[in-house]
């Protein structure tokens, strides 16, 4: 494998380990609801996938229960902040910690210990014996797969179907959409549901896709990369996958760059992918551009009918 | 109103689960023993029964983190047993008290010796300060740290981790038989990494006069991503052998993954990859422990006393049969038993800087000091920072 295979090989182990949960988000600030929480669902996650891996030896019924309890998640989100109208900052806060600090708990006696099944790359027949192309994108596990399925079918929902029209709605007018007769509040649940499944995919990615252990704090700050690059998308899922894409990408050139460079101090890579996260975003919704933002104009804002 | 209630009523429950998980360890174990503080009361540098002991251990991060302060919890509780102790009852284990955090460890040390503790064992360097500082309030206690020999008030505890990662060089050369490049996957730029490292490269060289180590670095602690896209480097570039300091079991299965061995790190990682790990390198603080506990006991420990240990505390875990041959093995092992008659010394002259200066002249060896704030790359390391 040449090293450019490598190194895009790997970026897109990266950018999956964080579109998962990224395209989750989205979906969720889409509908006017900003979860903070995502880190914490994230390793529940995490810790799910491998305690059932453990448990029952299955990889499918391992993501089930991964999304089963990714969906618990949401619907206490949901709950907390669609029901009861509470601060979304607050609430996605708590569920960070709450998360990080009970997939630690229920970690605990499982903690490093190897799980003898993970998801392992898989080469598509024909697919996978196209030169270059073959051996980045189709020789990989089976989740990344899936994402390329849910990558354009997330894009062409938001943007080209009737569905997607009125989850824009949700995060621009939610009133609008009330008073078309649509039910508000089942909408944001489903969506806030809908992303804390994804997240907890995302988890389950990062501990029996990239590894076959449980260790605590294994996302190590995944979910606030996920965070950062759904704005730095502007809330569309297709930028996001590029940006999860570069800075994949980037991670792992200063792997190889410390080879071929040397005379650069590792350290310089190591900070790359954020000053290049810096550079992006000043570029692209710097006001210097002065244009329109793609943020949902109710985006944290708590629908109350009663506010008019 | 209903509402705001209700929400804040579910707030308050997350929170106290929030509360109940997190501190569940240190809340379950750090049960008073009124028996044993009664006796820690009544006799400070007399004799006592090393079972009446109760010891304590503060980590910076869980014990279960499938590294350092896993090793070092499973020392002490192998050094527990073998010394009779019950562990469920006399043993206090805390987690998360980060080592920046002063007055949480202050706070910590204050319910420990309230809960009758004997010793205070510190599972991280970064504790040495504050134990320091905190031990004249609690001279009955004995405050074991582990770190490098700087306060004449408490035991510090270091082990010579280079003997270990000297024969894991020694090893991965041996076993390279095609080629003279070794790889070794660093954390971050620091004397102990230094030492693992530099360690590594002199152990290739004892073996192979011509192996080098071509490092490569994660810059940080702990992340999977990197770690395992740096093993993936050093493969593309034609290693096939490798040592590494670095936490996660990311680099053994990426070795596996990709046809390459590798040198486990911190605890046995042969069961993470059992097609690529040759043996790890493993912390084994029993020994160490176990005779600060019984002289603990005996009321012979002096508070200055400093322990740097190699031998058996700095070990390789046991061979994977299915990679290392036989001959291999017993090699390894000589060298091992050399290592510990004193016949074969790592940091011994003549041994130059990967700039050509002369860090110890011919027929000298390095003072501990110096081995212990390394700030040199031996001259086989490729890629050293500068």
């Amino acid at each position: 494998m040449s090293l450019i295979t490598a190194l895009l090989a790997g970026a897109i182990m990266y950018a999956v380990s964080v579109l998962y949960a990224g395209i989750g988000e989205t979906f969720t600030e889409r509908a006017g609801i900003m979860n903070l929480g995502i880190e914490g669902i994230m390793l529940m996650g995490a810790v799910t996938g491998c305690l059932t891996a453990l448990k029952t030896q299955s990889l499918a019924l391992s993501m089930l229960a991964v999304m089963l309890v990714g969906a618990v998640f949401g619907l206490v989100f949901a709950f907390l902040t669609v029901t009861l109208q509470s601060d979304q900052t607050v609430c996605g806060m708590a569920i960070l910690v709450f998360g990080s600090a009970l997939s630690g708990y229920l970690g605990k006696n499982i903690a490093s210990t190897p799980i003898n099944l993970k998801f392992q790359a898989v080469k598509i027949p024909l697919l996978g014996d196209i030169p270059f192309i073959g051996e980045i994108f189709f020789n990989q596990n089976i989740l990344v797969y899936i994402m390329y399925i849910i990558l354009p079918l997330s894009v062409f929902y938001i943007y080209k179907t009737r569905w997607g029209l009125k989850l824009r709605a949700l995060g621009e007018n939610p009133a609008v959409l009330d008073a078309a007769g649509e039910n508000v509040f089942a909408m944001r649940y489903a969506y806030i549901i809908f992303g804390t499944v994804m997240m907890a995919i995302s988890g389950a990615f990062v501990s029996l896709a990239h590894t076959n252990v449980w260790q605590d704090e294994m996302t190590a700050g995944k979910g606030w990369i996920a965070f950062a690059l759904v704005a730095f998308a502007a809330w569309n899922p297709a930028k996001l996958a590029l940006g999860a894409l570069l800075f994949g990408f980037i991670s792992n050139l200063g792997s190889n760059l410390q080879i071929y460079l040397p005379q650069i101090p590792s350290e310089i890579y190591a900070m790359m992918p954020y000053l290049v996260t810096i550079i992006v975003f000043i570029v692209s919704t710097g006001s210097f551009r002065n244009k329109r933002t793609d943020q949902p104009a109710m985006l944290a804002k708590p629908y109350n009918r009663e506010d008019r | 109103m209903k509402k705001k209630i209700l929400s804040l009523l579910l707030a308050a429950v997350m929170a106290v689960s929030l509360a109940a998980c997190g501190g569940s360890s240190a809340a379950t174990q750090a049960k008073e023993e009124p028996a044993a503080a009664e006796a820690a009361d009544s006799t400070a540098a007399e004799k006592k029964d090393v079972k009446d002991l109760v010891i304590a251990e503060v980590h910076y991060s869980v014990v279960e983190d499938g590294g350092w302060a896993q090793a070092m919890h499973e020392g002490l509780l192998r050094a527990c047993d073998e010394l009779g102790v019950d562990t469920e009852k006399n043993l206090l284990t805390v987690e998360n008290i980060a080592e920046e955090d002063t007055a949480l460890v202050e706070s910590t040390v204050d319910t420990l010796v309230d809960s009758g503790a004997d010793i205070i064992f510190g599972c991280s360097a970064g504790y040495a300060t504050i134990f320091a500082e905190i031990q004249p309030k609690y001279p009955d206690v004995i405050f074991a740290q582990q770190g490098n020999d700087v306060y004449d008030n408490i035991v510090e505890m270091q082990i010579r981790g280079y003997e270990g990662e000297f024969l894991a060089g020694y090893l991965c050369a041996l076993m390279n038989e095609e080629s003279d490049q070794l790889g070794f996957e660093a954390s971050m730029d620091e004397a102990s990494v230094r030492t693992a490292l530099n360690a590594y490269a002199l152990g290739a060289k004892y073996a192979n006069p011509n192996a080098t180590v071509q490092v490569i670095w994660a810059d940080s602690w702990y992340d999977l991503d990197i770690e395992a896209a740096n093993a993936e480097a050093l493969i593309n570039n034609g290693i096939k052998y490798m040592g590494m300091e670095a936490s996660s079991p990311a680099v053994p299965q990426k070795c596996e993954e990709k046809g390459a061995y590798c040198i486990g790190y911190n605890i046995d990682m042969e069961a993470n990859a059992p097609g690529a790990v040759l043996t790890s390198f493993c912390w084994n603080w029993t020994p160490i422990m176990k005779d600060i506990i019984q002289k603990t006991a005996d009321g012979t420990i002096k508070i200055s006393d400093n322990y740097y240990e190699g031998g058996e505390c700095s070990k390789l875990a046991p061979f994977n049969d299915a990679l290392v041959p036989a001959e291999i093995q017993d090699k390894v092992n000589e060298l091992k038993s050399k290592l510990e008659s004193g016949e074969v010394v790592v940091y011994a002259g003549e041994l130059k800087d990967d700039k050509g200066n002369v860090l110890v002249a011919e027929g000298e060896t390095m003072d501990d000091e110096v081995i212990l704030a390394q700030e040199f790359f031996v001259d086989n390391v490729i890629g050293g920072k500068n």
